[in-house]
């Protein structure tokens, strides 16, 4: 591991361009293309929107823990709450489904931190709360080296 | 997120710029379902050139408003998004429903 960085939030929707734009200034020590800092961005915050909207069920109360870790050209991106957590973990992952229908929710978050990023994992938090992993190699080399 | 219109031909144009996310949806669609209101709309076309960033909260609000216009039988379309966020919208589907021109 050549370097990581912690970030805590106020669990509140005004904090997720700070927290998206934080961890792609992170990341920019691991020469990535512009496409794929564009997907760490979009994917960081699809799990952070997560936490703050189901987790705390938008209230404002609580906080989100985000740890990035690089090694080489890869980014390893936990995204951490304490919050209701998910009841059933793999249905919350299937394309479309969401648990609030009536606020124009698409459904979409796991699929898009899924295609945008090259691994997902969800777990529950412990003692409460859900914890996002994903990592994703950035290096952009074979396009700027030639 | 920066809100401009203009109603040309029945066609009521609408560009908006900025991030898209969840701190602005709710507003955004506040003050699209406004402009939506205005009388002898023929189709709407949502200008995206200006959005520099978007999440899936962003698709749920445009899905919204589908909802909405369609209701009132007015097409929906999407013009010019950035590679960004043409990426996500492509990974949607949401052209199906509201297709892409320019």
């Amino acid at each position: 591991m050549d370097n990581y960085m912690r970030l805590k939030i106020k669990a509140i929707s005004s904090n997720e361009a700070f927290a998206r734009s934080a961890v792609a200034a992170f990341c920019v020590d691991a020469n990535p293309t512009v496409d794929k800092l564009a997907d760490v961005k979009t994917a960081v915050s699809e799990a952070v929107t997560n936490s703050i909207v189901h987790g705390y069920n938008g209230s404002g109360e609580g906080e989100v823990e985000i740890y990035v870790e690089r090694s080489g050209n890869t980014v390893h991106i936990e995204v951490k709450d304490c919050g209701v957590g998910i009841e059933n973990i793999e249905k919350a992952r299937t394309p479309f489904f969401t648990t609030k229908p009536d606020e124009e929710r698409s459904g979409m978050g796991f699929t898009v931190m899924e295609s945008f990023m090259d691994s997902l994992s969800v777990e529950p938090n412990v003692p409460r709360g859900v914890v996002v992993k994903m990592s994703k190699n950035l290096d952009g080399a074979e396009k700027t080296t030639e | 997120m920066k809100v401009a219109h203009k109603i040309a031909n029945n066609t009521l144009y609408v560009s908006i710029c900025g991030e898209l996310d969840e701190s602005c949806a709710a507003p955004l669609r506040v003050r699209l379902d406004e402009l939506f209101d205005a009388a002898g709309i023929a189709r709407v076309v949502l200008d995206l050139a200006g959005v520099s960033f978007m999440d899936s909260t962003g698709i749920g609000m445009l899905i919204g408003r589908y909802k909405v216009l369609k209701a009132k039988g007015i097409p929906l379309l999407l013009s010019s998004p950035q590679t960004v966020v043409d990426k996500l919208l492509s990974l949607s589907g949401i052209y199906e429903i509201m297709p892409k021109i320019g």
